[in-house]
C-alpha cells in the first residue's frame, strides 16, 4: 500500500510559507503600522501581534503545531542577527521570517509550522 | 487568548515513526548598525529622583482684631501696712514705721541697697549718652536722587459712619499734633448717628485721638491759632464759629451765632474775621462780594477759601465759588473800596488760595482742574498754570522751606508734588494716597510732613523725601527771576490785547454796516460755547491718543524682548 501524496494532500500537510507570511504582514502592519516605538506601547504590540498571528494561522485549520516568535527593536543604531536551526520533518514542516520597519522600529516575525 | 482546534486522526496513523532531520543553520534577520539613527540618541547618564518623606502640610495666616492700648503709670507711695495696722491712723503708722527702723535686718539692707545704688548713679553720670559729638558738622551735599515720598502713619475716623476730612491745621509749635475737622460735606446727608466730634491726634500715636472736640455741630474748617498754640477755632456747618482751648478740655470755650453758613474762618491775634455768602454780620465787619462793587446783594459771590498774609494785616484776598478772586482791603472805609479788584480765574469754584510765603506778591489758586499762580500785579489772568488734569483738584499750599514747590491733592486719591523751577507741565512726584478723594492738605512747618484728608475720614501722613524739602542754593534767586519773566510776559500781553482791542473799536466804529467780528472777547455766546466745546473735545481726545501711543510703544518694546511668542 504505498501512500501517495496528492498535491491536495501535500497542500493539506506541509507549511505554506507564502500564506504564513500573508498573515503575518497583515497582523504587523494592523498593529503597528505608522506608530512611533513608544517603550510604554512596545509589550501590547508584541502580544497583539503574536495573538493576531495565531489566531489567523489557526484558522487555517491544518493540524500543525505553530509557534510565533516577535521582535521588536527601535532604531538607535544598533545591528541584529537572529538565525534558526531545526530538526524536524523536512518534508511537512517549514518556518518562514518577516522583517517589517518603519523609521523608528524593527518588527521581526518568525513562525515555525511542524504537522502534527 | 482561547484557541481551540480540533482535528482528527487516522488511527492507522498514529504511532507513525518520525522521520526527523536536521535542518542547518539558517540567518533569518540581519540587520546591520546604523550610525545615523545613533546620532538621534544620547546616553542618560545620571538621573535624578527626588525623594521626600514628609507628612503633608499647609500654611494659614491669622491676625487678630485690633487692640486698643492705653499707657499708664502708677507710683507707689507708701503702703503694704500689716493686718492689724489701720493705715489711716496716724499714731499707729508712725509706731510701726519707728519700730522698723529699729530692727536690724532693715538696718543692714539699707547699707547694702545704699552702696549698689550709690554705683549705678555714678556710672549714670559718668557718661553724658545725651552730648552731641558730631556738632559743627556741615550738613552733607543731598545727591540728585528720584523725588519720593513715604507713608508714615494713617488716623482713621474712629466713627463708625466715616466724615470726610475736611480740614487739617498743623500745631504751631513743632508740629507733632494734629487738629482735623470732620464733615459731611454732601449736602443734607448728615444722618442722626453721624458724631459731630473732631479730633486732635498726636503724630506718633494713630490708635487714638489726643483730644476730641465736642461742637454742636459738626466742623468744617479748623485751624490753630499761630500765635497762641492752645487755642483752635473752627468753622462749623451751621455758620457758627467755635472757639477752644486745649488746655480746658473738649468743650467749646466760647461760641457765637451767624444767620447763614460760611466755610472759612481765620484767627489773628486775638480778633475773629468772618465771612458769608450773602452777607457779613457782627462783630466786625460787613462786606459784599460782589464784581460790580455796588454793593448790590443780589449780586454777591459765595466765598469758598480765604487768605490772609499775617506780614500785610491791610490785605487780605477770597476765593470764590465762582472762579473769581477778590482782593480786598480791610481798612477801606467804605465797602464798594473795600473790593480792591479781582481776578477771573477758574471754571469752578476756588477751593485753596494761598500766597507764596517767601514771595508774597505772588498766590497761588486751586479749582476746577488747574492750579494757577498769580501775580497781584497782573490782573487778566495767571502767569502760571498748570496742564489740565484728570480729576478735579480739591486743596493746594506751598511748601514753607522752598519757595519753588508746592502740593495739590485730587479727586482720585493722588498727591502731587510740583516744583516749579524743574518741570512746570507735569507733577514733580505723584503719590496715589488712596483710592477715595482726598478732601484736604496741610504741609508741616518744617516742610517734611504732608497730611491729607481723605473722604473716609482717613488722615495719611507722608514724609517728603529731602530732596523736595530742603532749600537748594540759589533757590530763591532763580523763582524770583522765574516770576519776574513771568510778570513781564503777561503784562505784554495784556498790553497788546488791550492796543488790539482799541484798534478793533476803532475800525468798527467807523464802519457800522459790515459787521465785522469784534474781537475775541465778544463773540456770540453761542459760537463761543460752540469753541469752547470743541476746543475742549480735540484736547481731551490729543490726550488719549498720547496716552493710547505710549502704551503701544511700552507694549511693543515688552514684546520685542520676548524670545518666543
Amino acid at each position: 500500500m504505498d501512500y501517495y501524496e496528492t498535491e491536495e494532500d501535500s497542500a493539506l500537510t506541509t507549511f505554506n510559507v507564502e500564506e504564513a507570511k500573508e498573515i503575518i504582514r497583515s497582523a504587523v502592519e494592523g498593529v503597528v503600522g505608522g506608530n512611533v516605538y513608544q517603550h510604554s506601547r512596545v509589550k501590547q504590540w508584541n502580544s497583539s501581534v503574536i495573538e493576531q498571528c495565531l489566531s489567523q494561522l489557526n484558522k487555517l485549520g491544518k493540524p500543525f503545531k505553530y509557534i510565533v516568535n516577535c521582535i521588536i527593536m527601535q532604531k538607535t543604531g544598533a545591528g541584529l542577527q537572529t538565525a534558526c536551526a531545526c530538526f524536524w520533518d523536512n518534508s511537512t514542516d517549514g518556518c518562514c521570517a518577516v522583517k517589517w520597519e518603519n523609521e523608528s522600529m524593527h518588527c521581526i516575525v518568525n513562525v515555525f509550522g511542524m504537522a502534527i | 487568548m482561547e484557541i481551540v482546534y480540533v482535528y482528527t486522526k487516522n488511527r492507522e496513523e498514529f504511532g507513525r515513526q518520525c522521520l526527523l532531520s536536521d535542518r542547518p543553520v539558517e540567518l533569518l534577520v540581519d540587520i546591520p548598525p546604523d550610525q545615523n539613527a545613533a546620532s538621534n540618541f544620547i546616553q542618560r547618564r545620571q538621573r535624578d529622583q527626588a525623594v521626600q518623606t514628609l507628612r503633608e502640610q499647609s500654611e494659614h495666616q491669622v491676625n487678630t482684631e485690633r487692640v486698643e492700648y492705653i499707657s499708664c503709670g502708677i507710683n507707689h507711695v507708701e503702703g503694704g501696712w500689716p493686718k492689724d495696722i489701720n493705715p489711716k491712723d496716724m499714731e499707729q503708722t508712725s509706731r510701726f514705721r519707728k519700730m522698723a527702723e529699729k530692727d536690724e535686718s532693715y538696718m543692714n539692707s539699707i547699707l547694702q541697697l545704699g552702696s549698689v545704688t550709690e554705683h549705678c548713679c555714678r556710672q549714670n553720670n559718668a557718661v553724658d549718652i545725651y552730648q552731641e559729638y558730631f556738632e559743627g558738622w556741615e550738613e552733607v551735599e543731598v545727591s540728585p536722587e528720584l523725588p519720593s515720598a513715604k507713608t508714615i502713619n494713617m488716623f482713621r475716623d474712629p466713627n463708625e459712619i466715616k466724615r470726610t476730612v475736611t480740614g487739617l491745621s498743623w500745631h504751631p509749635d513743632g508740629g507733632r499734633k494734629l487738629a482735623a475737622a470732620y464733615s459731611c460735606l454732601e449736602f443734607q446727608k448728615t444722618s442722626k448717628d453721624m458724631s459731630l466730634n473732631s479730633y486732635i491726634w498726636d503724630v506718633e500715636n494713630p490708635n487714638r485721638p489726643e483730644l476730641t472736640l465736642k461742637p454742636a455741630s459738626p466742623l468744617v474748617s479748623l485751624d490753630y491759632n499761630p500765635k497762641d498754640p492752645h487755642t483752635l477755632v473752627g468753622g462749623s456747618y451751621n455758620g457758627q464759629i467755635v472757639y477752644w482751648d486745649t488746655r480746658r478740655g473738649s468743650q467749646p470755650v466760647e461760641f457765637s451765632s451767624v444767620e447763614q453758613s460760611h466755610r472759612d474762618p481765620i484767627l489773628l491775634c486775638l480778633q475773629i474775621l468772618w465771612w458769608d455768602i450773602r452777607r457779613l454780620s457782627e462783630p466786625t465787619e460787613r462786606l459784599v462780594l460782589d464784581p460790580g462793587r455796588e454793593g448790590n446783594l443780589d449780586r454777591a459771590l459765595g466765598a469758598i477759601s480765604l487768605e490772609f498774609e499775617a506780614t500785610m494785616p491791610t490785605k487780605f484776598m477770597v476765593g470764590t465759588e465762582q472762579g473769581l478772586v477778590v482782593s480786598c482791603n480791610r481798612k477801606a472805609k467804605t465797602p464798594a473800596e473795600k473790593i480792591v479788584c479781582t481776578y477771573d480765574g477758574h471754571h469752578g469754584p476756588v477751593y485753596a488760595l494761598q500766597r507764596n510765603p517767601f514771595f508774597p506778591k505772588n498766590f497761588l489758586t486751586v479749582g476746577d482742574w488747574t492750579a494757577r499762580i498769580w501775580s497781584e500785579d497782573i490782573k487778566e489772568s495767571s502767569i502760571m498754570c498748570t496742564k489740565y488734569q484728570m480729576s478735579y483738584l480739591t486743596d493746594a499750599c506751598w511748601s514753607p522751606v522752598r519757595p519753588s514747590v508746592f502740593f495739590t491733592v485730587k479727586m482720585d486719591g493722588m498727591l502731587d508734588v510740583w516744583d516749579i523751577l524743574f518741570n512746570q507741565s507735569d507733577p514733580t512726584l505723584s503719590v496715589k494716597v488712596c483710592d477715595r478723594a482726598l478732601y484736604s492738605l496741610r504741609v508741616q512747618d518744617n516742610g517734611h510732613l504732608v497730611a491729607c484728608g481723605s473722604q473716609q475720614g482717613e488722615t495719611t501722613l507722608l514724609e517728603i523725601c529731602a530732596g523736595l524739602s530742603t532749600l537748594q542754593k540759589n533757590e530763591k534767586s532763580l523763582l524770583a527771576a522765574m516770576f519776574e519773566r513771568e510778570t513781564k510776559r503777561e503784562k505784554i500781553l495784556e498790553a497788546r490785547q488791550r492796543e488790539i482791542r482799541l484798534k478793533e473799536r476803532s475800525r468798527s466804529e467807523q464802519s457800522r454796516e459790515e459787521e465785522i467780528g469784534r474781537d475775541d472777547g465778544e463773540d456770540d455766546p453761542d459760537q463761543l460755547i460752540a469753541r469752547a466745546e470743541s476746543d475742549f473735545c480735540s484736547l481731551v481726545e490729543g490726550g488719549l491718543h498720547r496716552r493710547e501711543r505710549r502704551e503701544e510703544d511700552v507694549l511693543r518694546v515688552s514684546h520685542s524682548y520676548s524670545p518666543t511668542s
